[in-house]
């Protein structure tokens, strides 16, 4: 309450009335959309807030202190100092254990090799060293709900400690999901409540968390990617606690406040819930679909299913772990230490202290320094992002359809009818083989990784591969052969070559 | 508060001028000729750290090797005030000090303030643009007078562009007069001339009240219509058979590919470039200029 108790008092009493009755607003709108699932004791604590509002200032205090209080025990429900310590210890065995023959309940599950399976790159060494000194918010790209356990497992097997995360409510409904979450430091975040004071809650609980120098994560980009599209931009919010978990730190003369983040790039060349997200991200009603409870991730044996696919490929996840950064995106080096664009290390409690080091709170200056981290995170997702071959044929594929069907805008590409999506193998293979040689110079300019066939027949190798990594999975093939032609799910293809949007224009394919 | 400000010389002395005004200690740091009348100092990296603000008041040419020899720290509170691009890389002074230094904390100012008249105590307003408000607040005490009026924005990429803008449109209306085209061209030549860096300063997320306000229209009518400034100077020079510096040719270059890379149509800034770079002749290329197709407006 202490947190958000200081950023009522800093409000004008005008303020506060609006701040709470934004709260009062938004709780019973979502108590019309939920019915029943809200409890009579949430009724009662915003009823009560309510009234509060008429009634001056030391009752909205004592409301609003009710309300926070349900809410802190709710987001800290299934996070405690015991369970995150169990997770240090168990979590390696944990996913293990889920993925044995024996839990997957008869399921025949592939000889397990996890870690040739799943790629790990990036700084490993600095981060292991690193994270005994400082505390690390690990910032991932989102595509599925799986990501969370996945970038649990790459942490373990890059020897790296688990951390806490923010998973929302919706994730614990599957009792896999649950019981891995649960284990591996997940709080509670109901995405349903939209108001500004619980969203302030949640800050106040991350920078609790992270203060107190739990390894943390959250995914910046706020929810799993639609499109299929890189993150090109984040959000501010959660990101924002790192800095003021740094500073108060610092305000409190902690001995190691010292707070670094770590962009990570997952690349996965199937995604479980590709179908549903690309409808979504299509539908004209995919922006307010915030929350997908009736996705792929919904159904267990189809988890299972894309998992044990998954697990059948080689080099078919590549997680990799970015360059440290400093919490308003600058370089670390070796030590930890700021490095400016020239490699010289600087003294960064200057950003937020005086010439003789005190510390000076300026809320406004901190959402900029915050934006500044945005960016860098940003571009380090663009640079370390892996090209896969599902991704470039996808992207050749949709492409090639785009140059038959010129006239047709992004929606109409995607709803040509079944007679119409194919396209000429040899030109397929002739626009992988032109893109592939353009990932190549962006992955020798540094601006983006690769991990792709190389040798004779590249580009047939490329398209060979991704085909039948296409028809491991999804009910319907993204790409798949049919003599001289190959059909081309539009909708697919769209979403697994919109990974390389921000890389490659249709010119250097086609 | 402690005022650092990086150059000597009139436009130096001129800010210098104003932060004294204001009651505020300011400190000239040049490696140069020491300015008469004020305090200054050749150690700039002395100056850095003891100053709560520290304002780059050199021409654009010579900015980012300020930014290099002064090296400010994660602790500064920077503003630029010559007008222009950065000339090493076509980009803009904010990116290089942040690309170059740990420094985030910039801003830019901008206005019709002319050096000449600030030291006669004429009243005149600047503009401050920062995404900090901190940095604007700092500004505004140690400039803001009863001679200057102190103005702030967050638009640091607008006010950037409209330096730059303001400087090649400045060259465009001096062609102009050198040709006695009169005042009525020199009219459309100013107002046309904000509608294309308007269109460009929205092009690349500035906001378009920017270039209405001081750092746009108020500083270019300023500039173009003082017949000693450099940049009109230098376009009547253009209009009569001289030449210009390779510096102002290479920021309107820089323009004119920002505006072919952002799909904006410059044409007030291509003309001024076509005669500056020698590649057509004045006249020829203002009649190109009257035979575009009639549009609304």
């Amino acid at each position: 309450m202490g947190r958000i108790d200081r950023h009522l008092v800093a409000m004008s009493e005008t303020d506060q009335i609006a701040y709470l009755s934004e709260t009062v607003y938004q709780e019973r709108l979502r108590f019309e959309r939920d019915g029943d699932d809200a409890t009579v004791k949430e009724r009662e604590r915003i009823d009560g807030l309510a009234r509060a509002l008429t009634e001056g200032p030391e009752a909205m205090r004592t409301a609003t202190a009710r309300l926070v209080r349900a809410y802190s025990h709710e987001v800290h429900n299934r996070f405690s100092e015991r369970t995150f310590g169990a997770a240090m210890r168990l979590a390696p065995a944990a996913i293990k254990g889920l993925l044995s023959p024996s839990e997957a309940g008869g399921w025949a599950w592939p000889k397990w090799d996890g870690p040739e399976r799943v790629v790990i790159q990036g700084p490993v060494g600095q981060l292991q060293a690193l994270a005994k000194t400082h505390t690390l918010v690990f910032a991932p790209t989102h595509l599925s709900n799986l990501d969370s356990p996945l970038i649990g497992y790459a942490l373990h097997l890059a020897g790296l400690p688990p951390c806490t995360y923010g998973a929302g409510l919706n994730l614990f409904s599957s009792p896999i999901m649950g019981f891995l979450m649960s284990r591996l430091g997940a709080y509670t975040v109901d995405r349903r409540k939209r108001h500004r004071l619980y969203k302030d809650v949640l800050k106040a609980y991350s920078t609790e968390l992270i203060g107190r120098g739990a390894h943390s994560l959250f995914y910046p980009g706020g929810t799993r990617s639609r499109s299929g599209a890189l993150e090109a931009q984040v959000k501010r919010g959660l990101l924002g606690t790192a800095v003021a978990a740094w500073q108060e730190g610092l305000l409190e003369g902690r001995d190691e406040p010292e707070i670094l983040i770590v962009p990570v790039t997952l690349s996965c060349s199937l995604v479980l819930e590709a179908e549903t997200l690309i409808e979504d991200a299509l539908a004209a009603a995919g922006k307010s679909r915030y929350i997908i409870s009736d996705d792929e991730f919904s159904e267990p044996k189809t988890v299972l299913r894309y998992v044990r696919q998954l697990l059948e490929m080689d080099a078919s996840v590549v997680v990799r772990f970015g360059s440290p950064l400093d919490v308003l995106g600058n370089p670390v080096d070796e030590t930890g230490q700021s490095v400016d664009g020239s490699g010289r290390p600087f003294d960064r409690r200057l950003y937020v202290c005086d010439r003789e080091l005190g510390v000076r709170s300026d809320p406004q200056r901190d959402r900029v320094y915050t934006n500044h981290l945005a960016d860098a995170i940003c571009s380090a997702y663009r640079r370390d992002s892996v090209v896969l071959p599902t991704h470039l044929a996808a992207l050749a594929g949709w492409t090639l359809l785009g140059s038959r069907y010129p006239t047709l805008d992004t929606y109409g590409r995607a709803l040509l009818p079944p007679s119409d999506r194919w396209v000429d193998r040899g030109d397929l293979v002739s626009a992988i083989a032109r893109g592939a040689e353009a990932v190549d110079a962006h992955v020798r300019a540094g601006e983006t990784q690769a991990l792709l066939p190389t040798g004779e027949n590249r580009a047939e190798t490329i398209l060979t591969q991704a085909v039948e990594t296409f028809s491991a999975f999804h009910s319907r093939r993204a790409l798949e052969f049919e003599d001289w032609r190959v059909l081309v799910d539009p909708k697919l293809t769209l979403y697994y070559g919109n990974r390389l949007s921000s890389l490659l224009g249709p010119e250097e394919l086609v | 508060m402690n005022v650092g400000i990086i150059g000597g010389g009139a436009w130096g002395c001129a800010l210098a001028t104003l932060v004294a005004g204001a009651g505020h200690l300011a400190r000239i740091g040049t490696r140069g000729a020491r300015p008469k009348g004020f305090a200054s100092t050749p150690n700039l990296d002395a100056l850095a750290r003891e100053s709560d603000l520290l304002i780059m008041a050199v021409p654009s040419d010579s900015a980012a090797e300020a930014v290099d020899a002064v090296r400010p720290d994660a602790g500064s509170m920077v503003l630029f005030a010559g007008r222009g691009m950065n000339t090493r890389d076509g980009g803009w002074m904010s990116d290089y000090l942040m690309a170059q230094t740990p420094c985030r904390r910039v801003g830019a100012l901008a206005g019709p303030a002319l050096a000449s008249e600030v030291v006669a105590g004429r009243p005149t307003a600047l503009l401050v643009a920062s995404p900090y408000d901190e940095v604007c607040r700092a500004t505004q005490a140690a400039l803001h007078s009863e001679h200057c009026r102190l103005y702030t924005s967050t638009d640091l990429r607008g006010v950037e562009l409209a330096g730059a803008m303001v400087r090649a449109l400045a060259v465009a209306v001096g062609i102009a007069d050198g040709l006695d085209y009169g005042i009525g061209a020199r009219g459309v030549i100013i107002t046309r001339g904000i509608a294309e860096a308007t269109r460009l300063g929205t092009a690349i997320g500035g906001d378009p009240k920017t270039f209405s306000g001081l750092a746009g229209i108020g500083d270019l009518v300023s500039c173009a219509t003082s017949p000693q400034h450099p940049s009109h100077v230098a376009g009547v020079a253009l209009a009569r058979g001289g030449s210009i510096s390779s510096r102002l040719i290479a920021e309107m270059r820089a323009l004119v590919a920002l505006g072919e890379s952002e799909g904006v149509d410059l044409p007030l800034t291509h003309a001024a470039l076509a005669i500056a770079a020698g590649e057509d002749r004045p006249r020829l290329v203002f009649d190109g200029l009257m035979r575009r197709a009639a549009r609304p407006e």
